[in-house]
């Protein structure tokens, strides 16, 4: 309650400067990021960002923020006019529709990922039942692989995560329901497969500390979404830089940093199993997140 | 024992370690007192510490308490936890919790042994006592528990959102640097003591001895002296003008005199013998010449008178009784240097041959003797002179006894001396003949050579024996002689 009261305080704040900026050309590009980029390096966004900048003739920043509804907010208040986010908010029904599908991440050749439920590695838990009672971690109530998916495992069964599990929090980061679990604050949790990879390459000591009980089925990848209502020049000319990055020297490093393998135009499509469970999940769960206007206040 | 044993000390070594020893003990006190300020004030900064780090988790715990935002929480304490340790100071967070007021854990640096959303479980009876005080907590308080390497203080902060509490943050830091920076100094101090006592017995060591240095060089002095070595005293070097120095110009001076007195006391000594001789020369001399005349007297008359039987009759006893007395004196001498040269020793049994002589003395007169001779065999006697003593006064006795009288010879053993009594109930000795009663030819018998008691009063003192006299006209007199019993012979 009180966070989405600070979240909607954080946003006043926003809106002012951030329309007025928009005005006129030359002005910034902004993108907005959540917890789906794995990177904290601040200077490899700098680089990329300026990479963007270079090829799109005008500056681009990037504009991080905790959890997907602050950059949902944004990009529907028009303080972002792109941003990488997760499939679950993709596919939430908005009215009216302020988000087009801008490209999709290919990662191991495909744009698919999975959702991990994991444990810890000494811990004797070896399916989601072993966890009935016990302490869980969620990344981001708006997150596919790490909030939806499990929701949906619990549904199929007939339970609730309120009553299923002795205590449940939201992380707002894959990262660190990872390090939540691997630190044994959370005796489980559920994380998008991408960072856990990601992680289990460059920080092989934190996911060690982690076993996978449960691998979902494949889901469409966290994809990049422009605003509704953007200059359609701007947002083709975006796509374009997008999807040729791969070809580009100058820009593989930046995707090889992310360990992807390039962006691609994909139909919407990618994204309706994501769909199907979370409309499974609502009919159970009417207050499952919905990143719709008149939403907002509860 | 043990004390007896220091009482004998030398006083340098007593000197030297009761220096080292109020060395050491001031070093101690003063060592232990810093120490305990140490403790003290690093115990307070880091109780200061504790609350401080329990404060910074509860200033930012209200908003994510109420978000319930439990990971939020448990980064915050891990925030904490490595700002401590990262302090250059040792301060090593133990653990840290968020409760809330129900005891329910909020997070916790263990979340396995303490897992997130269950009720905190006291791990023993301590634990159970700082839980219970840290839910009563409604400001932030220092607890401490443990001791040693175990030892802690926490610091326990109520979370607070608009004067309501919402829980406790509890911060548990390591009391174990301060203990082992405690033990550090706990150690210099102990070194620091040790080398002020070695420091200490060495100064002591050298002050005692230039001070009982004098008090020795004295007491071999008042050996010597004890000895009777009164010239072979060596100066007591005087260094210092303190009372030692004082002490010691004194004991010189004193030594100095001593030899002086000594010199002259045998100065005086050969002079009283010279008077006691020539005294006795003109005894001699005055007891010979009396009745010397008469006899001259009376032969002058006979060679005169030749054929006169009346005057040969009347002058013969004159000059028989005058050379006998003559010779009585000769021979009383005679018996006095003979005695007073004897060496022999024996045991007490010589003494009973004099019970026949007095006997004799005695010759069958209303007289009672009594003999009592508890000397033991073991006791060695110079035989000759203690019979004369004896005899000489026994015969005293029974010549001056009435019939009727009683005299009696006691001897016995005290300790190292022996006593000799004679005791009889005669007239007693008037008052006015008692200064010369050792005198020599000094006589109130018509017979008497005056001779027997000098010879006693002159064996005595040859023994360094004592005479002592009691009577009292009318009742009786007692002679009493006490001899130091033992070598008799290097006595002499």
């Amino acid at each position: 309650m009180l966070r989405s009261i600070v979240c909607a305080l954080v946003l006043v704040g926003l809106l002012g400067p951030a329309k007025a900026e928009h005005m006129g050309s030359g002005e910034h590009i902004r993108f907005g990021l959540t917890a789906v980029v794995v990177r904290e390096n601040l200077r490899f966004l700098d680089q990329w960002a300026e990479y963007l900048g270079d090829k799109m003739g005008r500056p681009v920043e990037f504009i991080r923020r905790r959890s997907y509804r602050e950059v949902m907010d944004m990009l529907d208040s028009g303080a972002l006019d792109f941003a990488w986010i997760c499939g679950f908010p993709y596919v939430q029904k908005r009215e009216p529709e302020f988000l087009k599908l801008l490209a999709v991440p290919i990662y191991k050749g495909e744009p698919l990922y999975h959702s991990y439920i994991i444990v810890h590695a000494d811990s004797p838990y070896r399916s989601l039942d072993d966890l009935r009672g016990k302490v869980f971690a969620y990344s981001d109530p708006e997150s596919n692989s790490g909030f939806l998916y499990p929701q949906y495992l619990l549904t199929k069964r007939g339970e609730k995560s309120e009553t299923y599990f002795h205590q449940t929090f939201f992380t707002f980061n894959h990262a660190e329901t990872i390090e939540a679990v691997a630190e044994q604050v959370a005796d489980g949790g559920a994380v998008d497969s991408y960072i856990w990879e990601y992680i289990s390459a460059t920080m092989p000591s934190i996911t060690n500390k982690t076993r996978i009980i449960r691998r979902s089925p494949t889901f469409g990848f966290p994809p990049l979404v422009s605003r509704v209502g953007i200059n359609e020049d701007l947002e083709e000319h975006m796509r374009a830089v997008l999807t040729e990055m791969h070809a580009d020297p100058e820009g593989r490093p930046f995707l090889s940093g992310l360990k992807l393998d390039e962006f691609r135009v994909l139909p919407p499509a990618l994204f309706d199993n994501i769909r199907e469970m979370a409309d499974r999940v609502r009919s159970v769960q009417p207050s499952l997140a919905k990143a719709t206007k008149d939403d907002k206040g509860g | 024992m043990s004390l007896l044993r220091l009482r004998s000390w030398n006083l340098s070594v007593k000197f030297a370690l009761t220096i080292t020893a109020v060395v050491a003990g001031v070093a101690f006190t003063i060592g232990a007192a810093i120490v305990a300020q140490d403790w003290h004030r690093f115990r307070v900064e880091l109780e200061e510490r504790a609350l401080l780090l329990a404060q910074s988790v509860a200033v930012t715990a209200p908003v994510d308490i109420l978000r319930t935002d439990y990971w939020g929480l448990y980064k915050s304490l891990k925030r904490m936890s490595k700002r401590a340790s990262s302090r250059v100071v040792d301060t090593r967070v133990l653990t840290a919790m968020i409760l809330d007021t129900k005891g329910n854990i909020l997070a916790h640096l263990q979340p396995a042994a303490q897992p997130l959303g269950h009720r905190f479980v006291p791990a023993n009876e301590l634990e159970r006592k700082l839980f219970e005080d840290a839910q009563a907590a409604r400001t932030s308080t220092v607890l401490s528990g443990g001791g040693g390497e175990d030892g802690f203080l926490e610091g326990v902060v109520p979370v607070l959102s608009d004067e309501k509490v919402l829980g406790v943050v509890r911060v548990r830091l390591s009391t174990y640097g301060l203990f082992v920076k405690t033990q550090r100094s706990a150690y210099v101090v102990l070194g620091l003591t040790f080398a002020m006592v070695v420091f200490g017995s060495l100064l002591g060591a050298f002050v005692s001895r230039r001070m009982t240095k004098p008090l020795t060089a004295m007491t071999e002095g008042m050996e010597a002296v004890s000895r009777g070595e009164l010239f072979n005293i060596a100066p007591v070097p005087v260094t210092d003008d303190d009372e030692l120095g004082r002490l010691a110009s004194t004991f010189n001076k004193m030594a100095v005199a001593m030899a002086e007195k000594s010199m002259l006391e045998e100065q005086m000594a050969v002079s009283e013998k010279l008077i006691a001789l020539g005294r006795i020369t003109a005894g001699v001399a005055h007891e010979v010449n009396n009745p010397l005349a008469g006899l001259l007297n009376c032969i002058d008359t006979l060679k005169k008178h030749p054929d006169d039987p009346e005057l040969i009759n009347r002058y013969l006893p004159l000059l028989d009784k005058g050379l006998h007395r003559i010779g009585d004196i000769v021979q009383g001498l005679l018996v006095e240097l003979r005695v007073e040269e004897a060496t022999e020793t024996s045991d007490p049994s010589c003494l009973e041959e004099l019970k026949g002589l007095v006997e004799a003395e005695i010759n069958g007169r209303a007289i009672t003797f009594i003999w009592e001779n508890n000397l033991g065999e073991d006791v060695r006697i110079n035989a000759k002179r203690v019979q004369q003593i004896v005899h000489n006064l026994l015969k005293n006795a029974a010549q001056v006894l009435p019939d009727g009288g009683t005299m009696s010879f006691r001897s016995f053993q005290e300790g190292d001396s022996m006593t000799l009594v004679v005791d009889d109930d005669g007239p007693g000795i008037p008052l006015e003949h008692r200064s010369q009663l050792f005198d020599p030819f000094f006589t109130t018998k018509a017979t008497g050579t005056g001779l027997g008691l000098w010879i006693v009063y002159r064996l005595v003192q040859s023994m360094r024996g004592v005479i002592k006299v009691e009577s009292e006209v009318g009742q009786g007199t007692c002679f009493q002689v006490t001899l130091p019993s033992g070598d008799l012979e290097n006595r002499s």
